[in-house]
């Protein structure tokens, strides 16, 4: 059977190592020739054909070139290996792969097929194609390279379930030739795997050659193929004499995820042979049956198993697992760090399939013992940023006053921050005491931390400690008052009224929001006054709290401030005028629409579109002239809301060419509503748009997915 | 009532396309896991801006003529300026110890520039300010340290040179003596001589017209960014080092980062124990784009 592969390596240099007679045979350079001759002597003509680029790239980059025949021809001219009628050139198709020592390229690996017949065959049933004659199964897997996309698209649906090409058995043999050269034989593997090749025949053939080393690497090599069909003759290699190659084999039954092979990897495990026995564990950690997890409780036992089985079980194990793990902690030497990994992990898994990691943490609370806390702990203080995380989890179901302080030693670690939190917070009330404390810390985390966990907890004890902080602690002002809405105690009311006079809108809108979770008809007593205060971020924030309650005595000074001399201040009032239900709103909105400042024209834009009446339309049709983007913007969306047909040809004409894309966008939503047709012929002229946005507003509309508001 | 966008009022939504645009402008990712994180951030320049919704913040940030100085708030607000003096120093001291003599051996006389990338409130840069200074450098050659970073409220920081106590979690109690002073109960001040090694000024790594002169440094420390960053945005700004970078030139980035499946224009090299990123001869002047994992060519 002629070889239509063959193989040769390089160093780095470009230097041939590796030369196979194959390769010697069609090229007619021996290998005593090739071999320590630089490639560029061997292929002169290398660089000037522009194809030594492909070599550095994969020796620079790692990556793997393919030189297609329809585009290079060949690599190293020489004759077809069967004579053509349409070449003179035998037609290679090469792959130049790197290969790899200690993760870095220590030369390169190239395999040259000879695809002269395929070619020709190819050219042949391409012939066919365009006659129209019906396709001949044969030339099917000969006919992915061709550059003709009928011929790919009619080959490609049958090629996977093809033999492999002819050359394969010729590769893999000159992979055997040189098999020591491990790196040779795995980016070969890659090389044909990246060729669509099975290799699988081939493998189970050298897992049973004579020399070990060849089992071994088949072993590891089959674990790679991702082949269920390797199963059954890597459980018959778990017999093999050599204990390398049943290492190997047990790997890659694991990466196979071979149940069958459960019992035997079992049996491995109990033999308390470490260097089978961690493998196995390994192995079944990979193939995740629960029901055996019973029977690695005694390697619990083994000091040298322990750890590798524990992390099984915490791969495979349910709920059942749970109580036996969190034992472990109670005993001397107890790897608690290992432990919590694997406890946090079964915690994760339940907690993103069903939602009830509440009940792995209630099933290893229950189990673990005081000194089994304090193992906890003594590995929390010693663990590294990285190793944190499952040590807090557990921390966190263990309530403890030294747990909760170890924990809380970490309340200004990035890294951690949120584990740390929700663990104090299911200490809950006993802990309110040491979070107060930690509000004095220096560290801004820390005390940022400490608020979310007290708000969190919700203890009234936490109040005037927050309270106290609210008045010096500007950068945290916003979690605090958020924190205090959370505990709801009206005696934070007082800390929170000072703040309205911030320069910082976002606070004041932070007092405002926490004042009405607290508010009372005494503290509106407080605020309605505040709506003549000097400082004009005092009289918005108290139009803010008026407009959310709407109370009776609250609308009028409401109204009052829609003409307060602060912008700030009239927009606040404006805002919370439609919640009032007052029939002077209309009137208000429509002076402000037409004739205040850009951003207070905006808020009644807005504010119309919350109006029950449909009154406003005839001024928010007026409003879509606007010299004001925004105002436009926010008229386009109130049209929306109101679904006003009267305004479709006006909102087909802003959303056709307005200059401001977002007002565009929100016009196409609001015809869209009005007038499908109308905004459909515009969205067409839109899909086209350069702009992300609008193209995807058109497209939503044309979908009819149009919910984005 | 935890988040700062419920404490604010701001509804949910459009998380997606402020995340990307935010990406897209910054380098800076937040994947599913941190929107409420970026959410969160942002919400107080939402209302500052005057704004009740996301959504209309991210037109805004899009397409307001305004939004350009709206950008450095937004900068300001997710930065991450938790770093700390001497920290991972076993780069600093590669820098002193062998790259630095070995440049002037071949360079005698020639000025040495060091450009910390991503300086924050400047713990970074007078470190290695503090290290060349300890090695007596700055008495026998004429060394550059320039620090940027893009948040300019992290700048103003690093001008005021007032750092509290966590910035000194790994310094020595000698060296924070010997360089800073005392400047309020738990605060310290930086020595005005250190101070003025360092050139401070405001750079955002994805804007290759900012950084092209700061990246024509010899070395760059660009250290616990990426982790940040997207693989997109990290091969983006590799490639504007690779092109301002003279060669040879040395990159730092930060323990946790790698740059193997990213860049081929660096290579890896292993100087005193320290990780260093050499700038590749070939590298010069490439403007392609890396991330390729073979091809039919």
């Amino acid at each position: 059977m002629p070889e239509f592969v063959g193989v040769f390596t390089t160093d780095r240099d470009l230097v041939v190592q590796v030369w196979d007679s194959a390769i010697a045979r069609f090229t007619g350079i021996d290998r005593s020739h090739a071999s320590g001759c630089a490639l560029v002597s061997l292929v002169p003509d290398l660089q000037t054909r522009g194809l030594l680029k492909y070599f550095r790239r994969v020796l620079d980059e790692g990556v793997v070139e393919v030189l297609a025949p329809a585009f290079h021809h060949y690599l190293i001219p020489c004759p077809p290996g069967t004579p053509s009628t349409r070449f003179d050139k035998m037609q290679q198709r090469v792959t130049i792969a790197p290969l790899a020592e200690d993760g870095r390229v220590a030369g390169i690996l190239v395999t040259i097929e000879d695809v002269t017949r395929r070619l020709d065959d190819e050219r042949a049933l391409a012939d066919r194609l365009e006659a129209g004659s019906p396709l001949d199964p044969n030339l099917l897997i000969k006919s992915l390279d061709d550059q003709n996309w009928r011929v790919r698209e009619e080959a490609i649906g049958q090629i996977t379930r093809r033999a492999a090409p002819d050359g394969i058995e010729a590769l893999l043999r000159s992979v055997r030739h040189n098999h020591r050269n491990f790196g040779l034989l795995n980016s070969a593997l890659k090389v044909l795997r990246l060729v669509h090749v099975d290799v699988h025949a081939a493998l189970v053939e050298f897992l049973r050659d004579k020399d070990e080393d060849l089992r071994i690497q088949a072993a590891l090599a089959l674990g790679d193929q991702d082949e269920p069909r390797a199963i059954p003759a890597l459980i018959e290699a778990l017999n093999d004499s050599s204990p390398n190659v049943v290492y190997h084999a047990i790997e890659a039954l694991g990466k196979l995820r071979a149940t069958d092979a459960a019992e035997q990897l079992l049996a491995f495990a109990e033999s308390r042979d470490f260097f089978l026995g961690f493998p196995a564990l390994g192995a079944l950690a990979e193939i995740g049956n629960a029901q055996i997890a019973a029977r690695l409780y005694p390697l619990l036992d083994d000091p040298m198993l322990r750890e590798p089985a524990i992390q099984t079980l915490s791969r495979i194990g349910d709920e059942t697992v749970v109580e036996r793990l969190s034992q472990i902690l109670n005993c001397n030497q107890a790897p608690a760090q290992v432990v919590a990994e694997a406890l946090a992990s079964i915690y994760d898994r339940f907690e993103e399939k069903h939602g009830e990691g509440e009940y792995i943490s209630e099933l290893c609370a229950r189990s673990i013992r005081p000194e089994g806390i304090q193992r906890i702990v003594d590995a929390l203080c010693e663990a590294a940023a990285a190793s944190l995380r499952p040590l807090i989890l557990v921390v966190g179901w263990v309530k403890s006053a030294a747990a909760s302080r170890a924990a809380a030693r970490y309340l200004g670690s990035p890294q951690v921050q949120d584990a740390v939190v929700d663990a104090l917070v299911q200490h809950g009330h006993p802990i309110v005491d040491l979070l107060v404390e930690q509000l004095e810390s220096e560290d801004l985390e820390v005390r940022g931390s400490a608020i979310a966990a007290l708000g969190r907890i919700g203890d009234k004890r936490a109040t005037r400690a927050l309270a106290r902080l609210l008045g010096r602690d500007e950068e945290l002002a916003i979690p605090i008052l958020g924190a205090l809405s959370s505990i709801g105690d009206p005696a934070a009311v007082d800390s929170m009224f000072p703040l309205m006079a911030t320069p910082d809108a976002a606070v004041r809108r932070a007092v405002v929001s926490a004042l009405s979770t607290l508010a009372s008809p005494a503290m509106l007593d407080r605020v309605i006054p505040l709506l003549d205060h000097d400082n004009p971020g005092v009289r918005e924030a108290a139009v803010r709290i008026c407009g959310y309650f709407g109370y009776p005595q609250c609308v009028d000074p409401v109204f009052r401030r829609s003409s307060d001399e602060d912008e700030n201040v009239r927009r606040a009032a404006i805002e919370h005028l439609p919640f009032l239900d007052d029939p002077r709103t209309l009137d208000v909105l429509a002076n402000a629409l037409r004739r205040d400042v850009p951003s207070v024209r905006a808020a009644a834009a807005a504010a119309m579109g919350r109006l029950n009446s449909s009154q406003s339309i005839p001024y928010l049709l007026e409003a879509l002239e606007d010299s004001d983007p925004w105002v436009r913007y926010f008229t386009a969306r109130s049209l929306n809301c109101h679904g006003a047909s009267e305004a479709a040809s006006s909102l087909h004409r802003v959303a056709d060419s307005d200059r401001f894309q977002q007002v565009r966008i929100a016009a196409l939503e609001a015809l869209s509503k009005i007038d499908a047709q109308q905004a459909a012929s515009v969205a067409r002229t839109l899909v086209t748009s350069e702009d992300s946005d609008l193209r995807q507003a058109a497209e939503d509309i044309l979908m009819n997915r149009n919910g984005k508001v | 009532m935890n988040r700062t966008s419920d404490i604010l009022g701001l509804p949910k939504g459009t998380d997606t396309l402020l995340r990307d645009l935010v990406h897209d402008r910054t380098g800076m990712f937040f994947d599913s896991t941190k929107m409420d994180m970026l959410t969160d951030k942002l919400s107080p320049l939402v209302v500052k801006r005057g704004f009740n919704s996301f959504l209309d913040y991210y037109y805004f940030l899009k397409y307001d003529e305004q939004s350009g100085p709206e950008w450095a708030s937004v900068i300001n607000a997710i930065s991450v300026g938790e770093t700390y003096f001497w920290r991972e120093i076993d780069q600093v001291r590669a820098l002193t110890q062998t790259i630095l003599p070995h440049w002037l051996s071949s360079h005698p006389g020639e000025t040495f520039r060091i450009w910390s990338a991503a300086c924050a409130s400047g713990e970074e840069p007078l470190t290695i300010a503090m290290a060349l200074d300890e090695a007596g450098w700055f008495e026998r050659a004429s060394i550059e340290i320039h620090a940027s970073d893009a948040s300019s409220a992290a700048l103003e920081k690093a001008a005021k040179g007032l750092y509290r106590e966590r910035s000194f979690r790994s310094l020595s109690t000698e060296r924070r003596a010997k360089y800073f002073f005392q400047d309020g109960p738990s605060t310290w001040r930086v020595q005005p001589a250190l101070h003025s090694r360092v050139q401070y000024s405001l750079a955002n790594l994805m804007n290759a017209g900012e950084i092209a002169g700061l990246a024509s440094a010899e070395v760059i420390f660009c250290r616990n960014v990426f982790i940040y960053f997207s693989e997109t945005a990290i091969s983006r700004v590799v490639r504007y080092f690779s092109k301002f970078m003279p060669t040879p030139a040395y990159l730092f980035v930060g323990s946790s980062e790698s740059l193997m499946r990213i860049t081929a224009h660096f290579a890896l090299e292993d100087i005193d124990n320290a990780f260093v990123y050499l700038k590749q001869p070939s590298a010069a002047g490439i403007d392609g784009v890396e991330l390729q994992s073979g091809g039919l060519t």
